[in-house]
Formats: structure tokens, sequence, C-alpha cells
């Protein structure tokens, strides 16, 4: 235990894990929380010719005005409030169009107009659907989301016993939909999340890369390897050591960035179903939920990936080359993912933090055994198994590999 | 207590590093001589288990030192040849932290490091960051970790590289203070600092010992080997090239040169009493004649 203490403060005192850390911290809270949330997210509008960066500094406000407004439809969504949504927005579009768009979710509803009422669609108009829809004609809004479901299925050759699968999760999605402002937590789900993840998998690489490696850099290794506990008992206090940055990376963006999201964006909405962000997702996920899997997804991906640095860690003498592998694992693939077969895509998620926690508003699948598995259940546990799975090899390599 | 070394041998490639080594070392100093590359480093690593062998074992009391593991480990002290701090670290915490590798209780550590630090000229150095010592300190520091553990098999890799006269003199007397019964195997091109500590020396070419032995014993072994001849100023070059010189000096119009030489080098020459020096020049006359 007092060796796992030791690394620990070795690790924290290293100037590479400081500034790594503290790089992070301003970049994921300070540009990606704070300012995100107060200006150039949501920020009120100035025009519509300008960048987000054109926006004003005044999120925390601009988001109470969109919250109070759409909660003044009633709560639920039902074919009535969903007229009136949409009446609503076209007399206040022909007031003040400025306004008009930055109060509402338009562009997520517009999207819903265009996918379940496509027939309504004038070819050749300038306006978008929400402009000039005939409001009275916005009916059966749940049995047509359910038609544009299975449509959406066929159209990706689910079919037969995985679509059935698929129905049966949709199956236990709660209707009517309860219904707010949907922008925020859109931002929050689709994005914040996802992009924390991407990014503390840059600086995890830098500070965990050199946990093993580092000791040769350092010209350390000899005095370590040749001291009663400087093989396998610090190598264990080094895996374990790794894990703890890793919780502790993980929980000081997670805790600023929740804290942030609580501070501008409330609680209000947590029990909206994710199907407002995609009609199409079938996770039978409130918003509240769908952040909790994504935290999770996102803590689970960083251990697995952690795993898989200290591997590379303890298989190198090089830091640099321990860098550069490790960020291969995950920018590799991500940057190859566009060009390679459907299949490969789906498998390159398992590998830790390749994959998205955004898969929830997906209806991907895999066969496994014969049967179907949906794909979050999945990318949320391999990852983390593959990290878990190499951390042994990572205390063998660091004992043995002195004696070839 | 005895370490064996039996036909240790190591390739790298096609290169022979150490050539089917075997001694049998007991309770003393040892010292271990040769030119560059002629295989002490890597000798010693062996020694350590840290580089694993290509044949040939090393025993301790019957022991083999790789299937000991920690146990060996644990009875071991090593300073390498070029090693590293942890930047940001002072001289103590470095020890504490090398203390908990060796698995000294963490009480009993602080009181070992700062006695260790005393005793190396660093007490009053201890909450300096290591980063800022000289070359000599650092060397000392890493003196100080080897012995952390008061082991009984201390390796010692040119631990006076770095160290001006003083604390050479220092080291040497507290090496001979904690020798005791401990197996003491060192490296240094300073000769005289094994002609003042080592029991034993262990002479190293191309990877073999080419002669074992005490200080005295192996003094002996170049006795009618070493020469002074007094040349003209003008001549000093000439027998420069041609044969091992030891010294010079200037004697009025003269210099005197220490030759070391199988055979009178000149008419003139006289011999003179041999050093363990004048056995090294005479064992390796040039410095390139190691393996790698």
């Amino acid at each position: 235990m007092e060796l796992f203490w030791l690394e620990h403060k070795k690790l924290w005192r290293r100037a590479g894990t400081k500034v790594s850390v503290l790089i992070c911290f301003l970049y994921l809270v300070g540009f990606g929380g704070i300012l995100s949330f107060q200006w150039f997210n949501f920020g009120s509008k100035v025009d519509f010719t300008r960048s987000d960066f054109g926006r004003n500094f005044d999120g925390y406000a601009a988001v109470r005005d969109r919250q109070a407004y759409a909660l003044s439809f009633g709560g639920d969504l039902t074919d009535e409030s969903m007229q009136q949504i949409i009446r609503d927005y076209q007399r206040m579009e022909s007031v003040d169009a400025k306004r008009a768009w930055d109060l509402t979710d338009w562009v997520i509803i517009n999207g819903w107009l265009g996918d379940l009422w496509s027939e309504l669609h004038e070819t050749g108009s300038y306006q978008v659907d929400i402009s000039y829809f005939d409001s009275e004609k916005l009916t059966d809004f749940y049995g047509r989301r359910q038609q544009v479901l299975e449509k959406y299925l066929e159209n990706n050759n689910q079919t037969g016993a995985e679509k059935a699968y698929l129905l049966q999760i949709d199956e236990k999605v709660i209707k009517p939909f309860h219904y707010g402002w949907i922008r925020g937590w859109q931002t929050v789900l689709s994005f914040m999340i996802d992009t924390s993840a991407e990014s503390m998998a840059l600086f995890l690489a830098i500070v965990l890369s050199a946990l093993f490696a580092g000791e040769w850099h350092d010209n350390t290794s000899s005095f370590v390897l040749t001291t009663k506990n400087g093989w396998r008992t610090v190598a264990l206090a080094k895996v374990l050591t790794g894990l703890a940055f890793t919780v502790e990376l993980f929980a000081m963006i997670a805790a600023c960035d929740i804290a942030l999201q609580l501070f501008f964006l409330g609680t209000t909405g947590w029990d909206m179903p994710v199907q407002l962000i995609k009609l199409t997702a079938i996770a039978p996920m409130n918003m509240l939920q769908a952040e909790i899997y994504e935290w999770a997804f996102t803590l689970l991906g960083m251990i697995g990936f952690a795993g898989i640095v200290m591997l590379i860690s303890s298989a190198v003498k090089s830091n640099v080359l321990a860098l550069i592998l490790s960020l291969a694992v995950v920018y590799v693939p991500t940057a190859v993912d566009p060009y390679l077969p459907f299949g490969l895509q789906k498998a390159l998620g398992f590998i830790p933090l390749v994959g998205s926690g955004t898969d929830i508003f997906r209806t991907y699948t895999f066969h496994i055994f014969g049967n179907y598995v949906w794909s979050p259940y999945l990318l949320i546990t391999v990852p983390v198994l593959i990290g878990v799975g190499c951390m042994p090899f990572a205390v063998r390599k660091w004992s043995r590999r002195v004696k070839v | 207590m005895e370490l064996s070394i039996d036909r240790l041998t190591k390739h790298y490639g096609s290169k022979i590093a150490v050539d089917c080594v075997s001694a049998t070392l007991k309770p003393g100093v040892y010292g271990l001589l040769g030119a560059n590359g002629a295989g002490k480093t890597t000798l010693m690593r062996m020694l350590c288990a840290i580089l694993e062998s290509t044949s040939g074992e090393v025993f301790l009391n019957g022991k083999d030192i790789v299937a000991m593991g920690a146990d060996y480990r644990n009875v071991l002290g090593y300073l390498p040849q070029d090693f590293g701090y942890y930047p940001g670290y002072t001289a103590m915490e470095f020890l504490l932290y090398i203390s908990a590798l060796k698995g000294i209780p963490r009480n009993i550590a602080k009181k070992r490091a700062a006695e260790l630090l005393e005793e190396v000229g660093l007490g009053e150095a201890a909450n300096q960051k290591v980063k800022t010592f000289s070359g000599g300190m650092k060397q000392r520091v890493g003196i100080a970790q080897a012995l952390l553990n008061n082991p009984e098999i201390l390796i010692l890799d040119e631990p006076t590289a770095g160290l001006d006269p003083k604390e050479r003199v220092r080291f040497r007397n507290l090496l001979s203070d904690c020798a005791g019964d401990k197996i003491i195997v060192l490296s240094t091109h300073i000769v005289s600092d094994i002609e003042a500590v080592a029991d034993e020396v262990l002479l190293m070419k191309k990877g073999k010992f080419v002669l074992q032995g005490s200080v005295p014993d192996l003094i002996k072994k170049a006795e009618g080997k070493v020469w002074e001849l007094a040349v003209p100023q003008e001549e000093t070059r000439k027998w420069q090239a041609g044969s091992t010189v030891a010294n010079l000096r200037h004697e009025g119009s003269q210099v005197v040169l220490r030759i070391i030489s199988e055979h009178m080098p000149a008419e003139t020459a006289v011999p003179c009493e041999a050093s363990l020096e004048d056995l090294y020049l005479y064992y390796f006359p040039t410095e390139q004649e190691g393996v790698s």
C-alpha cells in the first residue's frame, strides 16, 4: 500500500502530469464547459449570419427563457401540443423570426416534421417545413413514429428477428413523451460527454504512457529492478496508480461538467425520453438515464484504455514510442473508420474510447451465439474487459522483459 | 556466504561480451578492472539478475539467483554505472522511495536514509532537489541508495566516477566501514581506488578474467616489467609511440619515462617497483581492448 501511495505521488509530481491535467481541465471545463454554456452554444444569437462564436455572452439567461417557453406547452407531447408548438412557432416567426429561431427547438422539431409528415413537404419551397406545414394535419404522432421506425429498420436491412428484437426494446419507451426544451440535453448527450471522452484519451495517453516507460526514460530502471519490491509489487502499484489516476481525471472532469450543467441547464427535462433528440432511437431511457449511461461508458472506456496504455508502456522503453502507440490505439481506428466495411466499423467500437456512448441513439446490433444484442450493452462492457485483461500482462511485461 | 559464478556467458548477436567466466566470491571487496568494453558492466548486470545470461549461472550459497528472485534482491545493493533521478525529488525523498522498493519500514527508512546521507556528506543537502546537485553529489546519492538495505552483496559499477579526491577518500572509508561480512564487487578505472580497498582484483579482458588475486600477488606479476628511462626531450614522442609509457616527468633537460615492458627497453633503463596501475597497463596497453 505504501508503494501505491508513493507511485501515485510520483505520478502527480511529474511536470507532464500537472501540465496535461491543467490543459485538459482548461479545455474541457473552461472552453468546453463554461464558455460553451454561457457563450457559443447557448448564448442568444445576434443574427443568423454569424457563427456560433458571434453569439451573445448570455447563455444562463437565454437557457431559462427557452426552458420556460418549452414548458408552456403542457409537459406531455401529444398531437394537440405538437400542433400548438407549430402554430406558435409560425405566429412568432411572422412577427420576429430571430426570436423564433432563438427561443424554440425549431431545428429538432423541423426534423420530426420531415420524418413523420413528409407528404406535407412542398418540393421547391424555399422555407423550412416548420414555417408552412399546416398544424391541423399534424396528427397521429406516435403511430407515425412507429411506422418511420419500422421503415428505418427495414432500410438498414434490419428485418425479421433482428427487427422484432429492436421493436421489443422500443416497446419499453414510455409514451406520451415528456416535453421540454431539448437542445440543452441534446448538446450534453450528443456532443459534450463524447468530446470529453475523446479528449481525455489524449491526456490519459500522455500521462500513463510514461508510467512504466518513464523508468527507462529517467534512467532509474536499474535502481527499481534490483530492489526486493522492484518487479511484481511495484508493477502492481503502478497499475493501481494508473487506475487511480484514470478515475481521478474522470471524476474531476465529470464532476465539473455536471456541476456546470446543473448551474446552466438545471435539472429541468431530466425525465424527457431520448427519442426527443432522435425519433428513431429505441433506447428506453430518459435524459438522466442516458447521461448516466454515457458517463459510465466514458469511465469504463477510460479504464479500458488505461489498461492498454499501461501494457504498451511496460512493453517499450521509450516514452515517445509508448505515447505514439497509445494514441494510435484510439486515433488510427477513428481516422480509418469511415473507409472500412460496416461490420468492421462496428467491431472497432470495442476498442476502448473508439466506440461512442451516443450509440444509445442508434439501432446497431451484434449477432452473438444466435442472439441479437443491442450494441450499447456490449460497447459499455467489452472495452473495459479488454483493458482489465491487459493489466496482468503489463505487470508481467515489466517483471520479465529485462531478462531477455 | 558464497557467490559462485559458473561459466557465465553473454552474447550480443555475434559479439561476446562475457565469455564463460567463473569465480567464487566470498566476503570481501573485489575490484573489477578492465578497459572500456571489457565486459565489466555486463557481468555486473548479470550478477544483479537484471540481465539474462546467454549461458551459465550465478549461485548464492548454492541457489540460483534468478530463481531466488525477491529473496536475492533483498540482500543486494546495486549502483549502476549510468543512472538518473526522478525530477523534483529531494535526496531524502529519493532515498525514502528506494527504501519502500527495498521493503524497509518507513520509520527505519527515515533514520537509515538520514544516516547514509550524513555518511556520504550530504546531510545538509538532504532536502535539496537532486536535479540541483553536481555530478559528484548525485553519485553520492547513488552510493547511499545502494547501501540502504545494508546489503550482503554490494555491486558498485564505477562508484567513484565524478567524485573529487576528498570524496573518493570518504567513499573508501565508507566502504571499509561497511565491508564486514559482505561481498562487495566494484569496478572502476581509478586503479588507486582498487589498490586502496580491494582484497582481491579480477582483471577482465575481452569478456574473460585474465588475472585474479590479491593486490600484492598481482603486483608481483608486474615485477621486472617496470622500468625508468631518462631520455632527451626530443625522443619522448618516439618512446611513447613505440612502448607503453605509464608516466613521464621532467628532470632538467631530460625526461624520465616509466615504461612497462617485458624486456629492458634500453641499456640505461633501470628496474623499479611495480604498482597495480603498471599491471593494468601491462594488460591494457591501449584503451581499445574491449568487446563492446
